[in-house]
C-alpha cells in the first residue's frame, strides 16, 4: 500500500524571493481564539492573524490598524474609531462596523479571558458601516492603549462555526480555526507540535517582508532549541538562556539579539499577615526598617553580572523604561550590607528573624539562582530565609493560600503604561472593585488608592504623570516591593536575518527580512 | 542459630539439608571471589572511598557550600585554578553559578545524594521484603491484594508520586521542618516507585521456600507464622534482595538526579550530586564545562562503582555461575 | 485455570478502578489549572466561572465518578490545555511514542542478546570483561544527561543527526510514521539509543547469565563431547533455550519503556505522549493526566495479566498454590 504524503513531507515550491522560517519558543499558545486565552504566547501568534482597531508599532507606540483614526467623544464620554474600508478576512467576508459591535460582545463576554479590558466600556454603539463610538462610564485616556490585543473576528463566521462565544473549557471552531484580517493565515495547526502560518495576499497593509511560510514548534527545553539553532534546523528561538547568550553570539551562522522585555522582577513581602509562617512572634515586614534593610542586602548589580550575565537592568520601580509613565531619576536604594544591619538592629532585630521565601522554578528567567542568590544576601545581613522554590503550576496557588512571607513575583504591564501595575499590585485587594488582585502582600496605602482613580481618568499628559510620580516616590520609599532587574529578552537568529524585537516579546513575522 | 539449613538460593532446586556453619562457607566463598575479581576491589575502594569523603565532607571540604552567608556571589563561574576576575579567589575545582566552591559542593552535595539512596533503598526494601513475605507465605486475598497494590504502584511514575507527596508534605509538615522536608519527599518518592521489585522478588522466593520441608517441619512443630517468616525464610531470600539492594541505590542516586530535572529535586540551597547535575547542564553550551562535568564523574563514579559491585555480588551468590 | 483466570482478570479491573481513585485524589496537589489557564487580568468571577463549568468544585470522589462514567464509553473529556478532545490528543501522539518503543525495544534486543552471547562465550576474555564494565556506565548516568550529552556531541558538534523532534512524517490517516523518510529516521536514533541503553544493558547481562547457565547443562557437554561445533552448539542449542526468559523480560520492559519515555521525549521534545504527559503536569491538564494514567494502567496491567497466567500455565507448582 502506497501511502498519502501530506503537504508536510512534499513542502510546496516558494515564489522567487519567498522565503520560509522556522521558529520556535518555549510555550505552545493554548488555543488560537483570541478571546479565551490571554497571555503573551496566544497574542504574539495571533498578532500575525488577527487585527486590532489599533496596532503597536515598531517602538510600542499606537498605530491605527483597522481603525484609521480615533478622537475622544465630548468630555471624555468615549472614542470614536473611524474603521477602515475595503479590508477583507482570509475568507473573503468583508470587515465593517458589525464586525466591531459582535468582537466587542464575544471580547466581552463572561465566557471571555478578556473581558476586564472591557470593564471601562458602557456602551458601544454603531455609528455608520465604517463609524463605531465605544463609550466609557468615566473619562479613559488609555482607552486605545488598552485594546491593542483586542482582535476583530468575523460575525459571520463565528456564527456558521458555532463560534460566538469563546469557550475556555470546552473549546470550539475558534480554538483551532482562524479567520483574521493580518498578514498570515494559520494553515496547519497541531496543538503543541506545530503551527504553520502562510502569507495572505489580500491584506490591506504595505509594510511587509519577504517571510511566505513560517513554522512554529515549540521546544520547552532551552538547551535543546539553542542546538537545533547552532545546527542549522531552526531560524529563530526565544528565548536563549542568559547563559548562552555569548556563545550564541561567538558561533558562527548565528546571532543574538538582546533587549529589555517589560516584566520587572521584584519581590513582595507579607505586609497585611499576623504573622510569619516560619514562625516566630509577630510580623517584622511591617516595619518598613526591615523592609529598607531588605532592599538594601541585595546586591542587584551582583546578581545582573553572574546569574543574569550583564544581560538585564537594574530597576526603582515596578516598571521598565520604556513604558508610558515611566517616573525619571529614580534610585534604587544602594547595596549596602552595613546599612541593612543597621536598620534591622534600630527596627530591633539585630539578631534577624526566621522566615520564607517562595519562588518558581520554571516561570521566570533563572529564577532559582536568582532566588538562591539572594538567599545567600539575605543571609548575610543575619536574617534566615528559609527558602523553597516550586513549579509555577504549585507556585500561585501557594501565594493565593497565602503560604508565604516574602516571595517573588515578576510583572509585565499589559497595557504598557504605568497604571497597569498601580491597579494589580499596589491597590488594596477588592474582588468587587477589581483592584489589586495580585497583591500576594496585600499592601494597602490610602494615598495610592486616592490617585489610582484619578490617574485613571485624567486626561491631561503632565497632571496624570505627576501623580504616577508620586505613586512610584511612595513604592519606593515605602518599600510595598523591592523591584530588582527588567527582564532581558534574548533571541537567537540565524545571520542574515532582519528581525524587529519588541519589549512585548511579540514576534512580528510581517517585519521579517530573511536574506 | 542452629535451625536454619542451608538451601541453595537457585529456586526449584531440591534442598539438601545440611548442619550449621553456614555462614563461615557463606563468608569465605565471598571473600574468596572478591579477592578474585579486580574489578570488585576496584569498585569496594572507590565507593569506600566517596562514602569516606561524603561522611568526613565538613573535614575535607574547603568551604560549606550550604552555609548561605559564607557565599560570595561574585566569585561565580570562576575557572578551575584561575584566579576569580574580580575577587582573585582561586578554585582548584572553580565554582558554580552561585559562587559556591565545585570541589566543596560535590563532597556535600555527596552526602545528600548517598543518604537520599541509601534512606530510599532501605525504606524500599523494609516495605518490599515485609510485603513479599506476607504476600507469598500468607498467600489468598492478601497475596492478591499486596500484589495488585504493586500493579497500581508499577503506573504512577515517580514524578507523578514525588510532586503528590510534595503537596501533601507541604500541607501537613510546619514550616520550621520544610528545609529538611524535600530530602524525605524524595526518599519516600524513591522508595515508594522502588518496593515493588523487592516484593516480587521476595514473594517468588518464599512460594519455593514454604514447600520446602524444613518449612513445613517448622510449621509442624508449632513456630508462629511470623517466627517462620523472620527465622526461616527470610535467610533464605535475602542473598537476591542484597542483589537489588545494591543495584537499586545506584538507580536511586540516579533517580534523585532525573526528579531534580523535572524540578523536584532536593533544595537549591542544598544541592544533591543531582541538583548540581541539572544546574551545571545550563551551562554545557556556555563554556563552563566545570560545573556539570566534575559533579557528573563523582555521579558516574559512584553509580558505576555500586553498580559493579552489585555485579560481582549477583555472581558470587549466584552458585549456579561459580 | 479458566478460574484463575477470571479471578485475575477481576482483579485487574479492581486495580484500574483504584489507579482512577489515586489519580483523582492526588490531582488537587498538582497544582489549580485555573491559574494556567485564564491570564493575568482575569477576575474573580471568570475563576468561580470556570471552576465550575470544569466541575472542580465537585469533591474528588464526584469527579471521578463522572470520568469513570465518560471514560467507560471512551470519552476522556476535553484536555483543558488544548481544549480538544483528550482521546484525539492520545491518539494523535501515540504513534511518536510507540515507534519511539519499538525501535528502542529492538534496539535493545538486538544488540543486548549479541553482547550477551559474545561475553557468555568469552567469559573470562578481556573484551568480555570490559564490555561487561563498560555497559554499566550507560546506566550510572541519569537519561537526561545521556540524552544530553548525544544532543551535544551528535547534534551540535558534529551536527550528523537532528537535535529535537520526529523529522518529517509520513501520515497513513491513521497512524503517522518517521519509518518513511531519510530525516524521520535519522531524528529517531539519538531518542532511541538514550531510551533504549538501559533494557540493552539488562538483556546482555540477562542473556549471559542465561547461557553461562545453559552452557554447563549436561545435554550442551553433552552435544560437545558428540563432536559439533562450537557455533552450532552456542547458536542452535543454547541460545535458543536462553529465549523464554529473555522474551518474558523483554515484554514486561516494553511497558516500562513506553511509561518512562517521560524524559527521553522531553530532553528530544519527542512529540509523544510522554511529552504530552509532562506538560500537563506542568498545566495541571487533569482530563489528560487522568487518561494518561488509566492507558498506561491498562497496559501494565495487560502485561502482568499475561505474564501471570503465562506462568502458571508454564510451572504447575504454581497452579496448586493457586487453589489454596
Amino acid at each position: 500500500m502506497r501511502p498519502i504524503l501530506t503537504a508536510a513531507l512534499v513542502a510546496a515550491a516558494l515564489p522567487a524571493g519567498a522565503a520560509e522560517l522556522r521558529f520556535a519558543s518555549t510555550t505552545d499558545p493554548n488555543t488560537l481564539d483570541p478571546n479565551a486565552g490571554n497571555s503573551a504566547p496566544v497574542f504574539s501568534l495571533l498578532g500575525n492573524v488577527y487585527e486590532g482597531l489599533v496596532r503597536r508599532g515598531r517602538d510600542m507606540s499606537i498605530e491605527p490598524a483597522l481603525a484609521t483614526s480615533w478622537e475622544p467623544i465630548g468630555d471624555g464620554e468615549g472614542w470614536r474609531f473611524n474603521l477602515r474600508e475595503g479590508v477583507t478576512f482570509h475568507g473573503g467576508q468583508s470587515f465593517d462596523a458589525d464586525d466591531v459591535i459582535f468582537s466587542y460582545e464575544r471580547a466581552s463576554s463572561e465566557q471571555s479571558d478578556t473581558s476586564s479590558w472591557f470593564a471601562p466600556v458602557s456602551e458601544v454603539i454603531k455609528v455608520d458601516d465604517y463609524t463605531v463610538d465605544i463609550m466609557t462610564s468615566a473619562p479613559n485616556p488609555i482607552f486605545p492603549d488598552s485594546i491593542a490585543n483586542w482582535m476583530m473576528m468575523d460575525a459571520g463566521w463565528a456564527a456558521e462555526n458555532g463560534a460566538e462565544r469563546p469557550n475556555i473549557e470546552q473549546g470550539n471552531y475558534a480554538t483551532t480555526n482562524t479567520n483574521g484580517t493580518g498578514p498570515y493565515m494559520i494553515t496547519e495547526r497541531q496543538p503543541g507540535l506545530r503551527t504553520v502560518l502562510e502569507a495572505y495576499d489580500g491584506w490591506w497593509g504595505e509594510d511587509r517582508g519577504n517571510v511566505e511560510r513560517a513554522i512554529f514548534q515549540p521546544v520547552q527545553n532551552s538547551a535543546t532549541a539553542v542546538a537545533a539553532l547552532l545546527s542549522g534546523e531552526l531560524d529563530l528561538i526565544e528565548p536563549v538562556p542568559v547563559q548562552d547568550a555569548n556563545r550564541v553570539e561567538s558561533a558562527e551562522g548565528v546571532d543574538v539579539l538582546r533587549g529589555i522585555e517589560a516584566r520587572v522582577i521584584m519581590l513582595g513581602f507579607p505586609h497585611d499577615a499576623e504573622g510569619l509562617i516560619a514562625g516566630g512572634e509577630g510580623n517584622p515586614f511591617t516595619d518598613p526598617r526591615v523592609r529598607q534593610a531588605v532592599a538594601q542586602a541585595i546586591n542587584v548589580p551582583a546578581i545582573l553580572q553572574t546569574v543574569m550575565r550583564g544581560s538585564a537592568e537594574p530597576v526603582a520601580q515596578l516598571m521598565g523604561a520604556g513604558m508610558r509613565g515611566y517616573t525619571q531619576g529614580l534610585e534604587r536604594p544602594a547595596y549596602d550590607q552595613e546599612a541593612a544591619r543597621a536598620l534591622l538592629a534600630e527596627a530591633g532585630y539585630p539578631d534577624g528573624f526566621r522566615f520564607s521565601l517562595k519562588c518558581p522554578n520554571d516561570r521566570y528567567l533563572n529564577d532559582e539562582a536568582v532566588c538562591t542568590a539572594i538567599n545567600a544576601m539575605l543571609a548575610q545581613v543575619g536574617l534566615e530565609p528559609v527558602l523553597e522554590t516550586m513549579p509555577v503550576a504549585n507556585y500561585w496557588p501557594t501565594l493565593r493560600a497565602d503560604d508565604h512571607d516574602m516571595y517573588l513575583l515578576g510583572w509585565s504591564p499589559g497595557t504598557f503604561d504605568a497604571e497597569h501595575p498601580i491597579r494589580f499590585l499596589l491597590a488594596t485587594p477588592d474582588e468587587e472593585a477589581r483592584l489589586g488582585s495580585w497583591n500576594f502582600g496585600g499592601y494597602s496605602n490610602p494615598r495610592i488608592d486616592e490617585l489610582l482613580p484619578m490617574i485613571q481618568s485624567e486626561i491631561d499628559d503632565t497632571a496624570r504623570q505627576a501623580m504616577l510620580d508620586e505613586v512610584a516616590q511612595i513604592q519606593l520609599d515605602d518599600v510595598a516591593y523591592v523591584p530588582l532587574y527588567v527582564q532581558p529578552l534574548i533571541w537567537g537568529v540565524k545571520e542574515g536575518i532582519e528581525v524587529v524585537q519588541r519589549p512585548d516579546n511579540f514576534l512580528v513575522l510581517r517585519w521579517i527580512e530573511m536574506g | 542459630m542452629p535451625d536454619l539449613t542451608d538451601s541453595s538460593r537457585a529456586p526449584g532446586a531440591t534442598p539438601a539439608p545440611q548442619p550449621s556453619r553456614w555462614k563461615v562457607a557463606w563468608d569465605s566463598d565471598i571473600a574468596y571471589s572478591f579477592r578474585r575479581s579486580p574489578v570488585a576491589v576496584i569498585a569496594a575502594f572507590v565507593t569506600l572511598l566517596l562514602v569516606l569523603a561524603a561522611i568526613f565532607a565538613p573535614l575535607v571540604a574547603t568551604t560549606n557550600p550550604f552555609d548561605p552567608s559564607s557565599l560570595n556571589l561574585m566569585n561565580g563561574f570562576s575557572r578551575p585554578g584561575v584566579p576569580n576576575e574580580f575577587t582573585g579567589e582561586t578554585f582548584f575545582l572553580g565554582t558554580d553559578d552561585q559562587g559556591r566552591d565545585v570541589y566543596s559542593t560535590i563532597l556535600y552535595g555527596l552526602r545528600i545524594s548517598l543518604f537520599v539512596g541509601v534512606m530510599a533503598v532501605m525504606f524500599a526494601m523494609v516495605l518490599g521484603v515485609t510485603l513479599g513475605l506476607i504476600a507469598g507465605y500468607v498467600g489468598g486475598w492478601i497475596d492478591s491484594l499486596i500484589m495488585r497494590v504493586a500493579d497500581v504502584q508499577l503506573t504512577f511514575p515517580s514524578i507523578l508520586v514525588a510532586l503528590l507527596i510534595f503537596g501533601i508534605a507541604r500541607g501537613i509538615i510546619p514550616i520550621e521542618h520544610r528545609d529538611q522536608m524535600a530530602i524525605w519527599v524524595l526518599i519516600v518518592a524513591i522508595g515508594l516507585s522502588d518496593w515493588v521489585q523487592f516484593a516480587r522478588v521476595v514473594r517468588g522466593a518464599t512460594l519455593v521456600e514454604k514447600n520446602k520441608e524444613y518449612v513445613q517441619a517448622a510449621r509442624l512443630i508449632g513456630r508462629k507464622p511470623g517466627a517462620i517468616m523472620m527465622r526461616h525464610i527470610l535467610p533464605n531470600v535475602l542473598s537476591p534482595v542484597l542483589v537489588i539492594a545494591t543495584i537499586s541505590l545506584a538507580l536511586a542516586i540516579i533517580a534523585e538526579a532525573t526528579l531534580s530535572f523535572l524540578g523536584v529535586g532536593a533544595p537549591p540551597t542544598q544541592p544533591s550530586l543531582g541538583t548540581l547535575i541539572r544546574i551545571g547542564q545550563d551551562f554545557l553550551f556556555s563554556g563552563e564545562w566545570w560545573i556539570l562535568f566534575f559533579p557528573a564523574c563523582t555521579l558516574l563514579a559512584l553509580a558505576l562503582s555500586v553498580n559493579l559491585l552489585g555485579d560481582w555480588l549477583r555472581d558470587a551468590l549466584n552458585p549456579r555461575l561459580r | 485455570m479458566l478460574a484463575y483466570i477470571i479471578r485475575r482478570v477481576f482483579q485487574s479491573i479492581v486495580v484500574l478502578l483504584v489507579v482512577g481513585l489515586v489519580a483523582f485524589a492526588m490531582f488537587r496537589f498538582v497544582g489549580d489549572p485555573i491559574e494556567q489557564l485564564l491570564g493575568q487580568e482575569r477576575t474573580v468571577q471568570d475563576v468561580e466561572r470556570l471552576r465550575e463549568a470544569l466541575g472542580l468544585n465537585d469533591p474528588f470522589p464526584v469527579q471521578y465518578f463522572d470520568f469513570l462514567v465518560r471514560a467507560v464509553q471512551g470519552d476522556f473529556g476535553i484536555s483543558y490545555r488544548q481544549s480538544r478532545p483528550v482521546a484525539e490528543i492520545i491518539l494523535e501522539r501515540a504513534p511518536a511514542t510507540l515507534e519511539l518503543a519499538l525501535v528502542s525495544g529492538l534496539l535493545a534486543l538486538v544488540v543486548g542478546i549479541a553482547l550477551g552471547v559474545f561475553t557468555a562465550i568469552r567469559r573470562d576474555g578481556w573484551a568480555a570483561n570490559a564490555i561487561m564494565s563498560a555497559s554499566l556506565i550507560g546506566v550510572s548516568l541519569p537519561t537526561f544527561l545521556i540524552g544530553i550529552l548525544l544532543i551535544y556531541v551528535f547534534g551540535v558538534q558534529l551536527r550528523w543527526l537532528p537535535t529535537f523532534g520526529r523529522g518529517d512524517v509520513v501520515d497513513l490517516g491513521w497512524w503517522t510514521t518517521g519509518f518513511l523518510t531519510p530525516s524521520g529516521l535519522k531524528s529517531l536514533i539519538l531518542p532511541s539509543i538514550t531510551l533504549g541503553l538501559f533494557q540493552m544493558t539488562l538483556i546482555m547481562r540477562l542473556v549471559r547469565s542465561e547461557m553461562l547457565e545453559v552452557l554447563r547443562q549436561d545435554y550442551i557437554r553433552f552435544a560437545r563431547a558428540r563432536g559439533l561445533s562450537a557455533k552450532s552448539v552456542n547458536f542452535r542449542h543454547a541460545l535458543k533455550n536462553t529465549m523464554v526468559p529473555v522474551i518474558t523480560v523483554t515484554g514486561l520492559q516494553l511497558g516500562a519503556i513506553i511509561a518512562f519515555a517521560i524524559i527521553t521525549e522531553t530532553v528530544f521534545q519527542w512529540p509523544g505522549v510522554g511529552l504530552l504527559f509532562i506538560n500537563a503536569v506542568q498545566f495541571v491538564d487533569i482530563p489528560v493526566m487522568a487518561a494518561y494514567l488509566m492507558l498506561i494502567s491498562v497496559m501494565f496491567v495487560l502485561i502482568n495479566l499475561i505474564v501471570d497466567i503465562l506462568y502458571v500455565w508454564v510451572d504447575p507448582r504454581l497452579r496448586i498454590d493457586g487453589r489454596h
